[in-house]
C-alpha cells in the first residue's frame, strides 16, 4: 500500500498548472457557457499530459491524476478519453476522442465536431473520424457546459479495434471519475470562495453552519470520488472502476443544486463561473447509462 | 502509488486471521451478539488479549524498547481491521493498545506505569473513559467534576455519563475540573473502580449490553500520586493520546464484511436478481470503499510522517456515512436477518447508531473539515 505521489506525479502535476496559468482564472462578467480554448488544448497534446498512461513509470493512476487536475479549470478539455482510452486503442488517433455507447442516435456528444476521433463501443469497440454528415449542432439554447454536438449517424465502415469492449468501458468509467473527482473540486473551491467573501447579517454567509455542514459534506464525497478514481486507475479492476463512476455520479446529483443555492442570487447567473463545472457535472451523469448502470455493473462484478 | 497490500503485510493479516481462527470460540458470532462491553466479551476478552500477547500480537505497533515490535501504521491498521471485522473480541481492551498504554509511557509517572502497564500488555485490563457529563458532550471542556486538592489527596465530586466499559472496568481515565480556566483548568486522575465513593448505574441502550452508564463521583479519595501529568495539562496529553486515534474505530470495514453477507443472503432466497436491490448495494459497496480508501490517505500521511489535519474528519465522517448506508441495506432487504438469523448482522446494525455519536459526534467532524479543511470563516461564538 503506498498512496502517496511519486516526483514524477508531482512534477507532471506542477507543470501542468504552470501551463494552465493563463487559463486558471476567467474573469467575472466574462463567462460563456462552455468555455474551451483550442491553445489550451494544443498545449497539452505537444507537452504529452495526455500520453503518460502509455509510459510504464507513470501509468493509469498518473493519467487520472492529470484528468482530475485538468478538469478544475474552468477551460474545458477533452482529456479523459485521450488519456485513459485512446492508449488502448492506437495512441496516434487524432484528438479530441469521443466516446459513445451504440445505441439510438441523435444523443449529445462531448467535444463532438468534425474532425473528432468517435469511438463507439458496443459488443466491440471500433472508431471514425467525424465528418460534417454525422454532426449536428444542438441549437442555440445549451444546457451544458462542454462543447457538444449530436452524433446522427455512423459511417458504413468503421475500424475495428483489437481490444475488449469491457476493458475499454472500465477506462471510460476511469476517465469519468477522474474527470468529475476535479469538477467537484473546482466547483467546491469555488462556491467556497464566494460564501467565505459574501456577507449577509453581517457576516460572511460561511459562518452560517447551513452551510458549513453541507459544504464539508460535500468535501467528503469529493475526497472520496478522488480517491475512488486513483484506486481504480491503480488496480484496473472492473469492479472499483464501476464503484468509482457510481460515487462520481452520485456525488454530481447530490451537490450541484447545493453549490448554486449557496451562491443565492449570484448563482442563477452566468456572470459566476460555478456552472461552468457543475453543468460539466450534469452532463457526466448522463454518461455511460447513468449511475443506474455503474451501479449494475459494480453489483456485478463484485458479487457475480 | 500502489493499492494492494505488500507481501509482508498480506502475511500479517493472514497470521491474524489464523490466530483468530485458533483462539475464538465456535459460538464466538452468538457471544459477540451481546456487545462488546458485555460480561460475555470482557471475560472472553481477558483471555483472548492474554493469547495475543503471548504471540506479540497485543501491541505490535509499540516501540520494541516498550516491549513491542514497532510495526507500522499500516500494519497497525490491519490489526485495527482484522479485530473488529472479527467482531472486536478484544472488547474495550482495544482502547488499552491504540492510546491509553502509549499515553502512559509518554506522560506516567514510574509508579503508574509499573501499576498499570503489565495488566495491559499482559491482556487484562480494562479501563473506561471518564469524559462526557451531561452537560459536556461535544462541548467536552465545560466539564464540571471536581477534584479538589486536601493535602495529598484530591476529593472527587461529580457525574460522568454515557460512559462506555464503566460497569466492568477496573480503572478510569478521568476527566476532573481542578480549576475555572476552560482548557487548562482540566486534570486527569486514574482511579481505580472500586474506590469508594464510586457509583456505576448501567443505562439501557439500544447498542449491546452493558455498553454505556453513569458514573457518579461522591467525595471519592484520590491520592495526588494517581494524577497524570500536571494539573491542568489533560488537554494537551488528551491531544496527544487521540493523535494516533483520528481516525476511529474501521468500521467501514465490518460494514462491506455485512454487505456482503446481507448479498449472500439475498442470493440465497434468489433475491439479488432485483435490479432495485443490486444498485443499492453497489451505492453501499461505493460508500465503504470511499470511507476506506479516504481512511488509508491518512495512514499514508502518518507513514510519511507529514501532519493530520481535519482530513481525518473527512474519513471519519465517510466511515459514518457508510455504515449508515449498509445499516439501512441490511434492514430494507434483509430484515429477517436482524430477527434471529445473524448475529453478526445485528451487531453491525446495532453499532450503525454508535458511529456517529461516540468519540466525537459527527456535526463536530463536519465543523473540524469547515474550518480545517475548507478553511470557511470561523462561525461567530
Amino acid at each position: 500500500m503506498d498512496l502517496s505521489l511519486s516526483d514524477d506525479q508531482r512534477q507532471i502535476l506542477e507543470a501542468i498548472d504552470g501551463l494552465s496559468k493563463p487559463f486558471a482564472s476567467v474573469p467575472l462578467h466574462d463567462t460563456s457557457f462552455a468555455l474551451s480554448s483550442d491553445a489550451l488544448d494544443a498545449e497539452l497534446g505537444e507537452g504529452g499530459f495526455l500520453d503518460v498512461m502509455a509510459m510504464e513509470e507513470l501509468g493509469p493512476v498518473t493519467a487520472a491524476l492529470v484528468v482530475e487536475r485538468l478538469a478544475r479549470l474552468p477551460f474545458a478539455v477533452e482529456a479523459g478519453a485521450s488519456a485513459l482510452v485512446r492508449p488502448l486503442l492506437d495512441p496516434e488517433l487524432p484528438r479530441p476522442v469521443c466516446l459513445v455507447e451504440e445505441g439510438p442516435m441523435q444523443q449529445p456528444v462531448r467535444f463532438l465536431r468534425p474532425g473528432t476521433t468517435v469511438v463507439v463501443v458496443s459488443d466491440d469497440v471500433r472508431s471514425f473520424t467525424a465528418e460534417a454528415e454525422h454532426v449536428a449542432g444542438l441549437g442555440s439554447e445549451v444546457l451544458f457546459a462542454y462543447p457538444m454536438a449530436r452524433l446522427i449517424g455512423l459511417p458504413p465502415t468503421m475500424r475495428t479495434h483489437e481490444v475488449d469492449a469491457g476493458t475499454v468501458r472500465m477506462h471510460w468509467r476511469i476517465a469519468l471519475a477522474a474527470e468529475a473527482a476535479g469538477l467537484l473540486a473546482a466547483a467546491l473551491a469555488s462556491t467556497v470562495t464566494y460564501v467565505s467573501e459574501r456577507k449577509q447579517f453581517g457576516r460572511p454567509l460561511a459562518t452560517f453552519q447551513a452551510l458549513r455542514h453541507r459544504l464539508a459534506e460535500a468535501q467528503v464525497l469529493t475526497n472520496g470520488c478522488y480517491w475512488l478514481a486513483l484506486k481504480a486507475a491503480g488496480t484496473l479492476d472492473p469492479g472499483d472502476a464501476a464503484l468509482a463512476a457510481l460515487h462520481a455520479q452520485d456525488a454530481a446529483k447530490r451537490v450541484t443544486y447545493d453549490f448554486h443555492q449557496f451562491l443565492g442570487g449570484m448563482g442563477m447567473t452566468l456572470e459566476h463561473p460555478l456552472h461552468l463545472w457543475t453543468y460539466r457535472l450534469k452532463a457526466l451523469t448522463a454518461e455511460l447509462g447513468g449511475r443506474g448502470e455503474q451501479a449494475l455493473a459494480a453489483a456485478e462484478a463484485h458479487w457475480s | 502509488m500502489d493499492f494492494e497490500w505488500s507481501d509482508d503485510q498480506r502475511a500479517f493479516a493472514d497470521q491474524l486471521r489464523a490466530f483468530l481462527a485458533a483462539n475464538l470460540p465456535e459460538n464466538w458470532e452468538e457471544l459477540a451478539g451481546h456487545g462488546p462491553a458485555s460480561a460475555e466479551i470482557t471475560e472472553l476478552s481477558k483471555r483472548f488479549c492474554a493469547a495475543l500477547a503471548r504471540e506479540g500480537l497485543l501491541f505490535p505497533h509499540w516501540p520494541v524498547e516498550y516491549g513491542g515490535q514497532g510495526l507500522g501504521p499500516w500494519e497497525q491498521q490491519i490489526l485495527a481491521e482484522e479485530m473488529w471485522v472479527a467482531g472486536e473480541p478484544r472488547g474495550g481492551q482495544y482502547m488499552n493498545v491504540n492510546w491509553i498504554g502509549p499515553t502512559l509511557l509518554k506522560y506516567g509517572s514510574e509508579e503508574q506505569r509499573a501499576k498499570y502497564l503489565p495488566p495491559i500488555t499482559e491482556g487484562r485490563a480494562l479501563w473506561c473513559q471518564g469524559f462526557s457529563e451531561p452537560d459536556a458532550g461535544s462541548d467536552l471542556a465545560s466539564l464540571r467534576t471536581r477534584a479538589t486538592r486536601d493535602g495529598d489527596v484530591y476529593r472527587v465530586n461529580g457525574q460522568k455519563i454515557w460512559t462506555s466499559y464503566a460497569g466492568l472496568a477496573d480503572t478510569c481515565f478521568l476527566l476532573t475540573r481542578t480549576s475555572d480556566d476552560r482548557k487548562r483548568g482540566i486534570t486527569i486522575l486514574l482511579v481505580p473502580m472500586d474506590t469508594p465513593g464510586i457509583t456505576v448505574r448501567q443505562i439501557p441502550s439500544l447498542i449491546g449490553e452493558g455498553d454505556i452508564h453513569e458514573v457518579f463521583f461522591d467525595d471519592v479519595v484520590v491520592p495526588v500520586e494517581a494524577r497524570l501529568g500536571e494539573e491542568g495539562q489533560a488537554w494537551e496529553i488528551i491531544a496527544y493520546s487521540l493523535r494516533n486515534e483520528r481516525l476511529g474505530i474501521p468500521r467501514f470495514r465490518l460494514a462491506r464484511a455485512a454487505l456482503d453477507r446481507a448479498v449472500a443472503m439475498l442470493k440465497e432466497r434468489r433475491a439479488f436478481a432485483r435490479e432495485a436491490v443490486r444498485t443499492e448495494a453497489a451505492r453501499c459497496a461505493a460508500a465503504c470503499e470511499a470511507a476506506r480508501i479516504a481512511s488509508y490517505a491518512i495512514v499514508q500521511k502518518r507513514v510519511d510522517g507529514l501532519p493530520i489535519g481535519g482530513e481525518s474528519s473527512s474519513a471519519r465522517y465517510a466511515t459514518v456515512m457508510a455504515e449508515r448506508t449498509v445499516a439501512d441495506f441490511v434492514v430494507e432487504y434483509v430484515p429477517e436477518a436482524l430477527a434471529d438469523a445473524s448475529p453478526y448482522l445485528k451487531m453491525h446494525h446495532q453499532r450503525g447508531i454508535v458511529a456517529g455519536i461516540a468519540a466525537g459526534a459527527a456535526e463536530i467532524q463536519l465543523n473540524i473539515i469547515a474550518s480545517e479543511v475548507l478553511e470557511l470563516p470561523r462561525e461567530p461564538r
